[in-house]
């Protein structure tokens, strides 16, 4: 009896050493030569010590077609799934491992395993994160018509959208139909040189179109984190990538039905923040880093950018004020004037919707000559673009503040959260300038005629350009009490973070609708 | 060789370097004046100007090459 027990028990331990074996030293051997950590390496990364729970891991492929099948050679069908803690809070994970048939999603791993993982974390209203590495479908068992059945993993992801955070991590390949994973998801690191997505493989691609391209050169981090926008923050390296997913999670909360956890950083609310007279000119015309301006305002050490390589003209990313999550949306003189164009109204509303998905506070750092204009970007629907970032704003029912740094131009002002988006607070800096355009553009439209028929036109431009300067400073509109204060900029944070806590028991009542219809 | 080009369509305000200045990535090469704001094209590497292709007050148009370094 005392054998038997023994001897079940044994044979449990050696099914699962093979399967926690992976795809077995030379597969792994060669994971390594690729610069890539193995799965379980990741996991181990990505979990706090000993918080790893698996489910599946005796999985196997299966005979799904009736075909030939190999349950040895396939440990856990190639896709490691469970829960752990991340900072003590409960994350589950999809995992794919490219040591088992290049992490090919197979019948069991996709349609049992992974499809287990997003109804679980759903019903938990817990974050869920991809490791993505894999070579798309496993198509021996996929290709042909019964291919009318598949898809749920897209659809439960969209219902899981705004309910729970949804990360894709980049780490190696992420072909065909797989490459919406990271598509619909929150947030999307790429790690440099071995990850790549793109919705047909350079195979396909090759039999499709005729075009002859590797996976790197079309879907590498340096296209998707520079040119299409798709990938959020390029990273170095596995490790880089899973600290990167760890760090954007201590933002969000677990679910849309909690509030986003809560820092004490030590850094203190009434910090006046005096380096800002050295990092921002007054000149309007003059450039600076506005990251340096965040780094200066927000509690230390708190600012992590997402997107900071494309649409550089925004900024947009996460921070602390005081200890409270915010999403901060600033513009950047130093990229473009820091004027908006159609990706960097794309960037911040879709940054600017997540953070109101999750109850995160927004902080808008405004200093913007407004919308590019011209025949170029109205070929690029920036009408449309433009659209989604007042839509965005618009639509946003958590707290959000508005420091009118410098220029507030035109549509900039709307789409930065002025007046009419129901700020929580908004207060100028001293040398702030609120128009409808800048004076010079004004007064070609407003004095056209007296400046013509003047003997001295540069002279009565000139004069013209001062009475409007007077109607653009911000005593005007705080004295209209259109603007809550005019502050020295040093008490910019303590504004922050009162404003934010003034604006905590937030409710906004909008009327029914089944939802909105934002420009897309 | 590089052709640094402008990102958006503007007028060249400033040009602050000239054929033969040894220049070092980040470096300032000329001023742009777009929407009222003044905006850098710096060189995107070290190298040598070897041409400057537009003059003062030109307007270019985005993608435009207004500089070529060697």
């Amino acid at each position: 009896m005392g054998d038997e027990f023994s001897a079940e028990v044994a044979d449990l331990k050696a099914r699962r050493k093979k399967n926690l074996g992976m795809g077995g030293p030379e597969k792994i051997a060669k994971q390594k030569e690729r610069g890539k950590l193995t799965v379980r390496e990741r996991l181990g990364l990505l979990f706090d010590k000993d918080t790893f729970v698996e489910l599946g891991l005796l999985a196997h492929q299966q005979p799904v077609r009736g075909g030939e099948f190999d349950a040895d050679g396939t440990p856990a069908d190639g896709v490691v799934t469970g829960h752990g803690n991340v900072d003590g809070r409960q994350v589950w994970v999809i995992a794919y491992d490219f040591t088992v048939m290049a992490g090919s999603m197979g019948a069991i791993g996709e349609q049992f395993k992974a499809a287990r993982v997003r109804e679980l974390a759903l019903r938990y209203r817990k974050p869920i994160v991809w490791l993505l590495d894999s070579a798309g479908a496993r198509i021996q068992e996929a290709a042909g018509s019964t291919f009318a059945g598949t898809g749920y993993l897209f659809y439960d992801q969209v219902v899981m959208s705004g309910v729970i955070p949804q990360v894709a991590a980049m780490l190696g390949p992420c072909a065909a139909g797989t490459a919406y994973i990271p598509g619909l998801s929150d947030f999307v690191p790429m790690v440099k040189g071995t990850s790549s997505m793109s919705l047909g493989g350079a195979r396909l691609v090759k039999a499709a179109t005729g075009e002859e391209v590797t996976d790197h050169d079309m879907g590498g981090s340096q296209v998707h984190c520079y040119e299409s926008g798709v990938g959020d923050n390029e990273v170095e390296d596995d490790a880089e990538c899973i600290a990167a997913v760890r760090r954007f999670l201590s933002y969000l909360p677990s679910s849309n039905t909690e509030p986003p956890p809560y820092h004490d950083t030590g850094d203190s609310p009434d910090r006046l923040v005096t380096e800002l007279e050295k990092i921002v000119p007054t000149n309007p015309r003059a450039a600076y880093d506005v990251r340096r301006v965040v780094k200066a305002i927000f509690d230390h050490d708190s600012w992590f950018e997402i997107k900071a390589t494309w649409a550089k003209n925004i900024v947009v990313g996460f921070a602390r004020a005081g200890g409270h999550a915010v999403g901060v949306v600033a513009n950047q003189p130093m990229q473009k004037g820091g004027i908006l164009d159609s990706d960097a109204a794309d960037k911040a509303a879709r940054f600017i919707r997540m953070c109101d998905a999750f109850n995160v506070a927004l902080v808008y750092l405004m200093d913007v000559p407004g919308f590019l204009v011209g025949s170029q970007v109205e070929k690029e629907g920036i009408i449309r673009h433009g659209a989604k970032m007042l839509y965005a704003t618009s639509e946003a029912t958590v707290p959000k503040i508005t420091i009118v740094m410098r220029k507030a131009y035109g549509a900039g002002y709307y789409v930065m959260n002025g007046k009419g988006y129901q700020p929580d607070v908004i207060v100028a800096w001293p040398f702030a300038e609120i128009s409808v355009m800048g004076p010079e553009g004004a007064v070609n439209i407003i004095f056209n005629k007296q400046i013509e028929a003047s003997d001295n036109p540069e002279e009565t431009r000139a004069r013209m350009i001062e009475t409007i300067k007077e109607q653009i400073s911000p005593y005007v509109a705080a004295g209209w009490a259109m603007i809550d204060d005019v502050i020295d900029p040093a008490e910019t944070r303590r504004v922050i973070v009162h404003g934010i806590e003034q604006a905590r028991g937030k409710k906004v009542d909008r009327p029914w609708r089944k939802h909105g219809n934002i420009p897309v | 060789m590089i052709e640094v080009k402008a990102e958006l369509v503007g007028s060249v305000w400033k040009i602050t370097s000239k054929p033969g200045d040894k220049v070092a990535e980040d470096d300032v090469l000329l001023i742009l004046e777009s929407m009222k704001m003044e905006i850098s094209v710096t060189a995107p590497r070290a190298g040598t100007v070897r041409e400057i292709r537009v003059k003062e007050t030109e307007v270019v148009k985005e993608g435009q090459v207004l500089v070529v370094l060697d």
